[in-house]
């Protein structure tokens, strides 16, 4: 018991020390070039998409929460948004935001307000488009769809915690023809996001927005950070199997 | 002056109470005292989780008058749907009522409006996932490339693996679908889950040690 624990607080500590280590290279301005994931450039298309066509562009942050183990989901989506806000502040266009969870909203509305900074008037404007819908998956999942139809959604953009409701709204978008970008961490809502979205975000690329669609420097870090943790522990993995092969250490 | 203040208070709480639940993972599942502080160190984070529901209270509140804001909204601009706001406000405003005068969440007029009416309908409403999945289906079947081909090649054989018939069309199908389950599927489940584990460490660190706050107004 001891040991796993000592172990855990090990790996945070290297997390934390690559983490720190990349944000000041990525500082210094060796920043590395990222492979291009379509979904993230589908989004920066999203906005104009939606004036051209005069129809609305809609981001669900899912049924996840901020203050539980799916609060880094709902940060993800919030990355997303970010964006989004800082696009329509300069357009005067908001997206219309969803949300099932009350805590989110709350986050959501900061992340407009601080992209409209100074000009009260216009973030009151875009606080309107933010809207809670409803804390159960099935109902929130009724209301998305309901706003797909009646707000004339041109493009659709869904990142968070998603469960099993994902499906009716995500073929929602589809059936209507809307544009369409689904990203979710948790391996069973995968398929349903295949299925309907034209580009997807697979796992642990919803939490890539910050670095690709804002080029944040401690995002970009955080990325190279993971990824080292990712070759550190897949060499574990191959050095553990190896060894137990071998006889050296019992399985 | 003042927005900076806000600001590095903010953080200063952020990394804190962020400081203190995490040693308090630890502290758990640590065998004996650390230094004496293993008492202190629960109680506080307990303490910090307990505001968390208080805040959570407050914030449904705020999501609450969102739903009114909305609706109102619709309703006087005679948006599309204005209509379904006038139902949603007044079914809102019953069971409110109905919570307010029949003594709480858990007197039986609040009860029976759970278990009769809501829990029913979201049954119902969850019941269309079949259709949703068969109309999807026919849609992701569609080959266009490589990807969709091994995407159909591997769910048809599964697909086939799962039901009695797939034995009698061919005997190995149900031990080539428990191969796939057991063994490309499992080991493309576990590679995504550590990828997520490791982003959502990543995310936790950065606003652990405030290089990314997403609750202050600041970029």
């Amino acid at each position: 018991m001891a040991s796993s624990v000592l172990l855990a607080f090990l790996f945070l500590l290297l997390f934390l020390g690559l983490l720190l280590f990349f944000s000041a290279r990525v500082n210094r301005g060796q920043k590395p070039s990222l492979r291009r994931i379509q979904a993230f450039e589908a989004i920066k298309g999203f906005t104009g998409r939606a004036i051209e066509a005069g129809r609305a562009l809609h981001l669900s942050l899912g049924t996840g929460s901020m203050a539980d183990i799916t609060t880094a989901d709902s940060l993800a989506g919030l990355y997303t948004l970010d964006y989004l806000a800082d696009q329509s502040a300069t357009t005067g266009i908001p997206p219309i935001v969803s949300m099932a969870d009350p805590t989110v909203m709350l986050m959501a509305q900061n992340t407009v307000r601080s992209a409209y900074g100074s000009d009260k008037v216009k973030a009151a404007e875009a606080y309107r488009d933010i809207r809670w819908i409803a804390p159960q998956p099935a109902a929130y999942a009724a209301g998305v769809m309901n706003l797909l139809s009646l707000d004339e959604v041109e493009t659709n953009i869904m990142i968070g915690k998603f469960g099993d409701e994902y499906l009716l709204m995500g073929e929602t978008a589809a059936r209507r023809g809307t544009s369409h970008v689904g990203g979710a961490s948790d391996p069973n809502t995968l398929p349903f996001i295949y299925a309907t979205a034209q580009e997807t975000l697979l796992g642990e690329e919803i939490y890539a927005g910050g670095a690709y669609l804002q080029k944040r420097p401690v995002h970009i870090a955080s990325l190279l950070a993971q990824d080292t943790m990712r070759w550190i522990i897949g060499i574990v993995i191959l050095g553990g199997v190896a060894a137990t092969s071998l006889g050296i250490i019992n399985g | 002056m003042n927005l900076r203040f806000g600001r590095i208070l903010a953080t200063t709480v952020a990394i804190v109470v962020g400081l203190f639940i995490l040693a308090s993972t630890f502290v758990a599942e640590w065998p004996g005292e650390i230094f004496g502080l293993s008492g202190l160190i629960n109680q506080v984070s307990l303490l910090f989780i307990s505001w968390v529901t208080i805040v959570a209270a407050f914030a449904l509140f705020l999501g609450f008058a969102n739903v009114i804001s909305v609706h109102w909204n619709r309703i006087q601009t005679r948006k599309p749907g204005a209509l379904y706001s006038i139902v949603l406000l007044i079914a809102l405003a019953a069971t409110l009522a109905v919570g307010f005068l029949s003594g709480g969440p858990n007197s039986n007029p609040s009860q029976f409006i759970f278990d009769f009416i809501l829990q029913p309908l979201e049954s119902t409403f969850f019941a269309l996932l079949a259709i949703f999945i068969a109309t999807a289906a026919f849609r992701a079947f569609r080959v266009r490339n490589l990807e969709t081909l091994i995407f159909v090649l591997f769910t048809v054989i599964v697909l086939l693996g799962q039901v009695p018939i797939g034995i009698y069309l061919w005997a190995e199908l149900p031990v080539i679908k428990d191969w796939i389950l057991n063994v490309p599927a499992l080991a493309g489940v576990r590679g995504i889950l550590l990828g997520v584990a490791l982003g959502t460490i990543a995310t936790g660190l950065r606003v652990l040690v405030g290089t990314d706050r997403p609750y202050t107004d600041q970029k």
